[in-house]
């Protein structure tokens, strides 16, 4: 009986709960409830947490957990069907996404008191992760499309959650600088990752039409036979590679579509956390990770050249978004954009970790694992990251960190469990984010991508320097400290606090908790997916697994120093040090503008489409417009006008028309005949 | 259980209901609309009964009765799994619009000529439901001048109705859509004539007789009837004009006119002509993908609400053109089912844009503003009709987009790499949809409330119930579309 539910509905229940939530709480309870409605959300999210726990034993025996309707029928086609894929990847997606999920909602109870908009707020929090849940789970890519595009509306709809654009919810600044109102940023964000999900659409739809099948295991076991068919007009490969990745790199906010993430801050603070750390930005990894051994066996199995183009292109834009987006966070003044940043900047790692898995056969275990054991480690202490900001800015009613100065007196807990966070940010041993961090650069070592390494390393150091300058900033600052006591209250700093501790727990037994990862991979791969692992001759040497580790501390250190010294012990300024100098002048320029780039897509398409309103409407449409409904019918009244000429009346006239007439009817017989 | 002929009671109850309303006169006031409304419920019942009994035996309904010997025509109906579900959801659009128009038209009446008329207010709703049965009269007719008399039994109302209870330059454009929706039905009944001089019968489905040169030109002058009334690019200028300008309750029902020319190229062309459409499928591929991105441009230049409504059908209804053109089966399905989920969307956003007409008097997005604080639900709905308009779950109108890119990827990977370049950029042309939905969402609703919109009240139920049944209905279609599908499947059948 038990085992029945276990098996066969725990999956079920897990995605169906949060939707159940939804309607509940969007129905039940005054507008101002903020308790009842936020436990009914809370309630079905632990639901599905509870559900994520049964399936934990699951975790090697992968397999279509039972169907029960035919959902879609084509026309001559298979029925598409509602079903739930388990496997070590979703499973721990699931109890990752539904845990982190949970802590939030609880933490949002007292957040959001005194807000507007409960209701919504509540009824689209518990969508979002519903539609997470279910993307995770789902067997095929139309039932794993819906939760994405589910993901994507009701982030819209949470970031704009402001949507009166008061000027306290205002982002950006400070005010030389332009501020951005909520309802631009919603707008920003669904728009951008709309254009990656169009693309990814248009992928799908290419594989159905090769393959057959929406469903990801027999996509993976019949690799040999679509993508011959696929290999046999050159290009469409690397096209569908190129479609489907739009999808990921969109809603990961990787490079070149990353720009919406660093506006998406602009909802309440547990938006934020669930955004970066649980329900959107993880999706992309996800989709990633779930396609990986599709294309692994493309490229190493059956030697389909093109498909090695997508762990190739991932793997170059991570590292190139987690350097870009890194070196903003340096100079950054808004606590939740310097967060923005480094997600940015972590998710570039795991996209990395993911990419270089599929560049040798060397690395595919470490660099898969790394990616998502760096996507458990970031989960963990970016949520934490998030929730102690929305405390922060609550306390002291500023978004920026140049200007709070709190003293950790008053907020022990704030300060403590932001410091785990930010260590384990900064991939500081013995927290979890060194562990998946250092698996990462392993996975590039091996595989032979030294280039990627030296970025990823580098990266590693800048990461460093500013979540300490972060931290430096907020209660560590010279002057003024805000010496009024603040409470911390329960309901906030316990879901935190739960949140930072595991990723010191974690990293306390990282290393054999990246051990487990690895059998159970290695194990998933070859005896469940049936793809063989065989590594070539060229083993890793057991010095590079000193020497990496080793090298990644003495980065943190040569980072870690000039931080301390600028922002913690302040023995000098970091200001003075770069108005002196007209190098590091331009450099902090181009990085406060983020490289330019979100200014030339402004430019280009925001502008663009404001030129062309006019263009169009004044002359495209009014031509037509006025040739079609002004022109014909000034041209019968012409034809009109002139035909009456003629009609004058005078017998004689008209007896010449009748001739006129009457001959050219012979005419024309004549002429038939 | 089993109703009798239940087709022609949804088409006899309505009409019974019409002239009850003409003979009962003035004094009916507002259960006048209630009559209308009722009527047409009640037609939606015979329809879902009918559909039901085709739901468990998958055999078309089929009702016939004498008409005229003359020309050997019968007065015939016939719903399968193609006719039926659009004549249920036109029919179900209608009496939700008939609701809605029930304090609406009173309002209209009061602001045009000063004051309740309830004689105006009478003859409305007689209007109204001849104009509602058209469509149902459309979709089930079996012979091509009965559709004719029907296209007919819609526009003649149409215009009136315009001309009556029209907006600013309401008499200027009645005429100009009553010419421009006559030539198309001219050209169509050009096409009819010429199919019965070669075969000497209206029936539809007799049409497959045809061959050769005949079977191309009566192809043409169909094709080219409906496509005017299609708003394809070119001849889409009436739309913007006449959608603005009609009193919101008909312009609601706008796009069910402008996409039935969807239903009808199926079920003549597609179904009984194949192998000529075939001929037009590239060029008209072409002219829906052109109509598709010029039209999302139009829309998005558009600052008055009520034209934006008018300019996204011209685009909207290109995509369910392309889906047919692709001559699939699964772009012809999905094109289909895009069209019920396109009418469904619109009339959503139309009503909406006549909520905010009847509550604030505006119609310039460029003066609107914050108004989701003040009517919360029709921000919801309008929000919804959106997310059905580009594609977003779970409405339906995701899963018809899907079906029908899979359909026209299909046709892109037989034929050229134009069909494919035409794929791909129909793909990403749905991209714009999301653009010029959600930015008008973000100037109406959204952003601070101007001074002159502080007192506005919220919407009456009556107008916004009716229009959330549709969202629970697209809801439903989204989430299962074998509803839909299922008699989809079973009415088309292509190699």
């Amino acid at each position: 009986m038990f085992e029945t539910l276990r098996m066969f509905y725990a999956p079920w229940i897990c995605w169906v709960s949060p939707f159940i939530g939804s309607i509940l709480s969007l129905f039940i309870g005054g507008e101002d409830d903020v308790k009842l409605k936020g436990m009914i959300a809370s309630t079905f999210t632990g639901i599905s947490w509870i559900m994520a726990l049964l399936m934990l034993p699951d975790i090697l025996k992968p397999g279509l957990r039972d169907v029960w309707i035919g959902w879609i029928t084509l026309p001559y086609g298979e029925p598409i069907r509602a079903g739930i894929l388990l496997d070590p990847l979703s499973i721990i997606l699931v109890n990752i996404v539904s845990f982190i999920s949970l802590l939030v909602m609880v933490y949002s109870i007292k957040y959001m008191e005194e807000e507007y908009g409960q209701a919504r707020y509540w009824s689209l929090m518990s969508l979002f992760v519903g539609g997470m849940l279910l993307l995770v789970l789902a067997d095929n890519f139309i039932f794993f499309f819906i939760g994405w595009k589910i993901v994507g509306f009701c982030s819209y709809a949470l970031i704009g959650h402001y949507y009166m654009d008061e000027k306290k919810y205002w982002i950006g600044g400070p005010p030389p600088h332009p501020f951005e109102k909520p309802s631009t940023c919603g707008l920003k964000a669904l728009i951008v990752t709309s254009l990656g999900d169009v693309a990814m659409l248009a992928g799908i739809l290419i594989i159905y039409l090769y393959a057959g099948t929406f469903n990801f295991l027999t996509l993976i076991s019949t690799t040999d036979i679509w993508m011959t068919k696929m290999a046999a007009n050159p290009g469409i490969i690397t096209l569908t590679i190129i479609l489907l990745l739009g999808g990921p790199i969109a809603k990961s906010a990787q490079f070149p579509l990353h720009v919406w993430l660093p506006e998406a801050m602009a909802g309440p603070a547990p938006v934020s956390a669930l955004i970066h750390a649980a329900t959107m930005v993880k999706a992309g990894v996800f989709i990633v990770a779930r396609l990986f051994p599709i294309f692994f066996n493309g490229y190493w199995v059956n030697g389909f050249s093109e498909a090695f183009n997508f762990f190739s292109i991932i793997a170059i834009l991570g590292t190139l978004t987690a350097f870009i987006t890194a070196a903003n966070a340096l100079v950054s003044l808004e606590l939740k954009k310097i967060l923005a940043y480094s997600t940015m900047s972590q998710i570039g790692y795991m996209m990395l970790g993911l990419g270089v898995a599929g560049m040798s056969v060397n690395a595919t275990i470490t660099g898969y694992v790394g990616g998502l054991y760096h996507l458990l480690s970031h989960a963990l202490f970016k949520a934490a990251l998030f929730l102690c900001a929305g405390l922060v800015i609550h306390v002291t009613g500023s978004i920026y960190i140049h200007d709070k100065g709190l003293n950790r007196k008053y907020m022990p807990m704030t300060w403590i469990f932001m410091w785990f966070s930010a260590l384990s940010l900064a991939g500081v041993p013995p927290f979890s984010g060194f562990w998946s961090k250092d698996e990462i650069l392993m996975a590039c070592v091996n595989a032979g991508q030294y280039g990627l390494f030296l970025i990823a390393l580098l990266t590693a150091g800048i990461t460093c320097f500013y979540s300490i300058r972060m931290i430096g900033y907020i209660f560590h600052s010279r002057s003024g400290e805000l010496e009024e006591g603040h409470g911390e209250p329960k309901l906030m700093w316990i879901p935190f606090g739960i949140l930072s501790s595991l990723t010191l727990i974690l990293g306390l037994i990282g290393y054999w908790l990246g051990g487990i990862l690895h059998d159970t991979f290695r194990e998933y791969f070859i005896n469940v997916l049936g793809i063989p692992l065989t590594a070539s001759a060229h083993t890793p040497a057991s010095l590079t697994e000193v020497i990496i580790p080793s090298l990644s501390i003495v980065m943190l250190l040569v980072a870690g120093t000039p931080a301390y010294i600028f922002y913690i012990s302040h023995k000098m300024d970091s200001w003075k040090l770069v108005n002196a100098n007209a190098a590091l002048r331009l450099f902090h320029k181009i990085l406060w503008n983020r490289w330019y780039i979100d200014k030339l897509y402004t430019i280009t398409f925001v502008k663009g489409l404001h030129l062309l309103r006019p263009i169009v409407q004044r002359y495209i449409e009014d031509p037509i417009d006025f040739f079609l409904n002004i022109g014909v019918p000034r041209f019968f009244a012409i034809m009109c006008s002139g035909i009456r000429r003629i009609q004058t009346g005078i017998a004689s006239i008209n007896i010449l028309y009748i001739l006129i007439f009457l001959t050219s009817m012979v005419m024309i017989i004549l002429v038939v005949i | 259980m089993s109703v009798p002929h239940p087709l022609l009671q949804s088409i006899l109850i309505p009409l019974i209901a019409a002239i009850v309303i003409v003979i009962a006169g003035k004094k009916l006031k507002e259960i006048a609309g209630w009559i209308s409304c009722g009527s047409l419920i009640y037609s939606t019942i015979m329809l879902t009964l009918a559909g039901m009994r085709i739901w468990v035996n998958p055999a078309p309904i089929y009702e016939e009765y004498a008409w005229s010997e003359l020309a050997k025509l019968k007065f015939g109906l016939l719903a399968d799994g193609l006719s039926l579900p659009v004549a249920l959801i036109a029919n179900l659009i209608c009496a939700a619009c008939a609701a809605y128009s029930i304090p609406y038209i009173r309002h209209r009446i009061e602001l045009i000529y000063g004051g309740d008329d309830w004689g105006l207010y009478r003859f409305y709703f007689v209007l109204y439901t001849f104009f509602a049965i058209g469509f149902t009269g459309i979709s089930l007719s079996t012979n091509l001048i009965e559709m004719y008399l029907f296209v007919e039994l819609v526009l003649i109302p149409f215009y009136f109705l315009m001309d009556l209870f029209g907006y600013i330059d309401r008499h200027r454009i009645a005429i100009m859509c009553f010419i421009w929706s006559h030539v198309s039905a001219a050209l169509f009944l050009v096409g009819a004539v010429l199919a019965y001089v070669k075969i000497g019968s209206f029936e539809i489905s007799s049409l497959s007789s045809l061959m050769g040169m005949d079977a191309l030109l009566v192809c043409f002058f169909i094709l080219i009837g409906w496509l005017i009334k299609m708003a394809v690019f070119g001849f889409h200028v009436w739309v913007p004009w006449v959608h603005a300008e009609h009193p919101t309750c008909i312009a609601a029902i706008l796009a069910t006119i402008v996409g039935l020319g969807n239903y009808v190229i199926v079920r003549l062309l597609v179904q009984h002509l194949f192998a000529t459409f075939k001929i037009f499928s590239i060029p008209l591929m072409i002219w829906a993908l052109i109509t598709m991105v010029y039209g999302a441009f139009l829309t998005l230049a558009q600052d008055d609400v009520k034209r934006l409504c008018a300019c996204s059908t011209i685009s909207q209804n290109a995509y369910s053109l392309l889906g047919i053109a692709s001559c699939t089966a699964l772009g012809v399905v999905g094109g289909v089912f895009y069209f019920i989920s396109h009418i469904i969307g619109k009339c959503i956003l139309f009503s909406v844009a006549g909520i905010l007409v009847y509550q604030t008097g505006m119609r310039d997005m460029k003066r609107l503003g914050g108004l989701a604080s003040k009517m919360p639900l029709t921000a919801a709905l309008f929000v919804i009709g959106a997310m059905i308009l580009s594609a977003i779950p779970p409405l339906s109108g995701f899963q018809a987009e899907w079906i029908m890119f899979v359909g026209i990827f299909r046709q892109g990977f037989q034929g050229s790499t134009t069909g494919l370049l035409i794929a791909l950029i129909g793909i990403f042309a749905t991209f714009l949809t999301l653009i010029y939905t959600f930015w008008p969402i973000k100037r109406i609703f959204f952003g601070p409330l101007p001074d002159e919109l502080k007192n506005v009240k919220r919407a009456p139920l009556v107008m916004t119930m009716p229009l959330l049944i549709l969202a629970i209905i697209s809801i439903i279609l989204g989430v299962y579309p074998d509803i839909l599908m299922k008699f989809l499947n079973s009415a088309i059948s292509l190699s």
